[in-house]
């Protein structure tokens, strides 16, 4: 179970008190129940997710000028861990349920002026106009535990204000004071994201081990600020972002060798560490001739060039000094992700969403970026009731000189049906078919079949 | 010959005064129906969706209403809860926001959605549009009976769904009572009903119902709670309150 902050106390503590002191709208609590499942197409069918969450949401309007919400999911994931018979005494082990609180804040409307709004507590501040994909979106720390749910993020615990000069453009800010890691995906692809490491000649991995660095606690390393222009000009909207932060997703700084036999076989300690990007962000969004479209863009400056140390000296056994062998991770230059898409609704109510994005999340450096082709089309029938997607599905190229042997085709039909208003069940197959260095190539043997039922409440 | 020419030229003028005559009588008893439907400088009110299938199914969905002028309007859900928080803020022109609290954020809606029906119900988006029929539609009055006009209505869009409405307006105060949607082909695709009660000075289309002829659906639309002129800014319907 996840401890608390002290900035979600406060917020739960202020909302308690002033429930006591004022009761001017109800509290609304609704939430979801769902179950998320997946299994691989592959015989014996193992389980590639299996997930049971209860989504509860609190809002509450605590006077004309302010409001709490919260979002807190209290959720089943993956098989239990039994490994000894001492196990299966602990219902806690056996059934193992854990807590997340999602959101938390309270939001001021007009304080200290009509036109200045806050939120103070743990917070989504989502950025970017395109779908599911932002580059610019990076205030909140990546949850990448599911990849298939592409863009999800965690809350921060943050302060957040919007200004509005008019109704056409505003000014928002963002300070996160505390830095929160992405976490990384679960069960059998928890490696997905992970970059491969490549041995030298003669040498094989038998163990790996590392060790977290994380930035000193203070607010000069470890805090997170934002601030992002919004506007409206001539049918389009467009923001203009700029964000001084850390990078959710450690890199590997200095790498110690160590021989376990005389096979070649070493072990790795990596000292994995975190660093400071600046990122300046654009995003326009509109509609010519009846077709949305949206583009984003985010250039990434990272501080320094990082450089990845490996200590080789236990190979050598040379008693004196040191051989170590530097090579660059990430070059200090800025490189650029971004975004366009469109989508359009035919007369007879087919929808259709195509997507271009050139670097995924946990790409970093110019050479590192592929490029992605999201298309999705999707149609209701029976007043819908059901919902078909019989395209949808990515094409992911990682070398365009090598498209053969660097490529990676994703595809994901779905059909969905609303047993009720609220009841919502989708049965969805995940096929890929890839090779190369991109890290849906990996998903080859993950063919699967993925089953959700949602209620809503 | 010559007689003959000055009669053809003094019928066709007759009937072209006649004809503009009609389309004068038409433009302003379309005008009295807008000013009924939209006089009011703002409104807010509740609103009971009922949508019934071919079988006689029914489902409900309810919102909240604010508008102000024609141009204005928030639209909230508030049931189900599968969409409760789903709001859509309508602009001048034809700029509108949907709010998905899923999502967290606001999304502009391209104008290729508006033709396609509204939340589920038989309105399309257009159909919810609260701009004046006058500005949408060229009207040409066919008939007149004993209790009602009837008035043939033909959109200034070349980009709308529909060839034509016909509507029914009541003689004595101008309300819409029934309006029928003809598609491109010139076939009968919906019927709508209206039901106005006055409340205080103004007529309030407590219930409008709309059938889809084709797929055999309703849409009933019950609104209650309505007040009117409560003096709204235009700072109340901007993306700032779309996501309050």
């Amino acid at each position: 179970m996840k401890i608390a902050s002290p900035i979600i106390v406060a917020v739960l503590v202020f909302v308690m008190g002033t429930n006591i002191v004022s009761a001017q709208d109800e509290l609304k609590v609704s939430g979801e129940l769902l179950s998320n499942q997946r299994v691989l197409l592959e015989d014996p069918n193992d389980w590639a997710w299996k997930e049971n969450r209860l989504t509860i949401k609190l809002n509450k309007k605590i006077s004309g000028d302010s409001k709490f919400y919260s979002e807190v999911w209290l959720r089943n994931i993956d098989l239990p861990m039994i490994t000894s018979s001492a196990d299966m005494y602990n219902k806690g082990t056996l059934d193992p349920y854990n807590l997340e609180v999602r959101e938390a804040y309270v939001q001021l409307y007009g304080i200290l002026s009509d036109n200045l709004d806050m939120k103070i507590g743990r917070q989504r501040i989502t950025w970017g106009t395109a779908d599911l994909l932002n580059p610019t979106d990076n205030l909140n720390p990546y949850d990448m535990e599911d990849v298939l749910d592409f863009g999800r993020h965690r809350g921060s615990d943050a302060f957040s204000f919007d200004y509005y000069f008019n109704s056409e453009f505003s000014i928002q800010g963002a300070f996160v004071p505390f830095f929160q890691p992405a976490n990384t995906p679960i069960g059998m692809f928890s490696n997905a994201l992970a970059p491969a490491m490549e041995m030298p000649p003669g040498l094989t991995l038998t163990g790996l081990t590392d060790q977290l660095m994380m930035p000193e606690s203070n607010l000069a390393e470890s805090s997170t600020a934002g601030i992002r222009f919004k506007g409206f000009v001539a049918g389009f909207d467009f923001s203009l972002s700029y964000l001084s932060g850390i990078d959710g997703i450690p890199v590997s700084t200095y790498n110690t060798f160590t021989p376990v036999d005389a096979m070649g076989g070493i072990s790795i300690n990596s000292q994995l560490s975190f660093y400071r990007n600046q990122i300046i962000g654009a995003d326009l969004a509109g509609s010519i001739m009846g077709v949305g479209v949206w583009a984003e863009a985010a250039t990434f400056l990272p501080e320094d060039d990082i450089v990845m140390t490996s200590d080789l000296s236990a190979l050598y056994a040379m008693p004196a000094g040191t051989i170590v062998q530097d090579s660059i991770m990430l070059k200090k230059d800025a490189y650029t992700k971004y975004v366009v898409g469109a989508d359009y609704t035919l007369s007879n109510g087919a929808y259709i969403n195509v997507q271009y994005l050139h670097g995924f999340i946990n790409e970093r450096g110019s050479d590192a970026l592929n490029d992605y082709f999201f298309v999705r089309v999707e149609k209701s029938f029976f007043d819908a009731k059901l919902k078909l997607s019989p395209i949808n599905g990515g094409y992911i190229v990682s070398d365009w000189d090598d498209v053969e042997n660097n490529h990676t085709l994703i595809y994901i039909p779905e059909i969905t049906y609303m047993a009720t208003d609220n009841a919502e069940i989708s049965l969805t197959a995940g096929l890929f078919d890839g090779t190369g260095s991109n890290a849906f190539a990996s998903f080859n043997d993950y063919d699967m079949l993925m089953f959700k039922f949602k209620y809503s409440f | 010959m010559k007689t003959q020419k000055i009669s053809v030229f003094v019928s066709a003028l007759f009937l072209l005064i006649g004809m503009n005559a009609y389309a004068q009588d038409a433009q302003v008893i379309l005008k009295e129906m807008d000013k009924v439907m939209y006089s009011p400088k703002d409104m807010t009110g509740k609103t009971t969706i009922i949508l019934i299938d071919k079988k006689g199914k029914e489902k409900t969905r309810e919102a909240n209403i604010i508008q102000k002028g024609t141009d204005r309007r928030i639209f909230r859900f508030t049931a189900p809860a599968a969409q409760a928080g789903i709001a859509v803020l309508s602009l001048p022109d034809d700029v509108m926001y949907m709010y998905m609290p899923a999502f967290g954020k606001e999304r502009r809606i391209s104008s290729s959605v508006k033709s396609q029906n509204f939340a589920g119900t038989d309105f399309s988006y257009d159909d919810m549009e609260a701009k004046p029929y006058s500005e949408k539609y060229t009207p040409k009055l066919i008939s007149t009976e004993e209790a009602v006009f009837v008035l043939e209505l033909v959109p200034l869009s070349k980009k709308s769904k529909y060839s034509k409405l016909i509507v029914k307006i009541d003689k004595e105060n101008y309300t819409p009572t029934t309006m029928d949607y003809y598609d491109r082909g010139g076939r009968k695709v919906k019927e709508g009903t209206y039901t106005f009660v006055q409340v205080g000075e103004y007529w309030n289309a407590q219930e409008m119902s709309i059938t889809d002829l084709k797929k055999k659906h309703s849409t009933k639309m019950l609104m209650s709670d309505v007040k009117y002129d409560q003096g709204f800014t235009d700072d109340e319907f901007t993306v700032r309150k779309l996501k309050q």
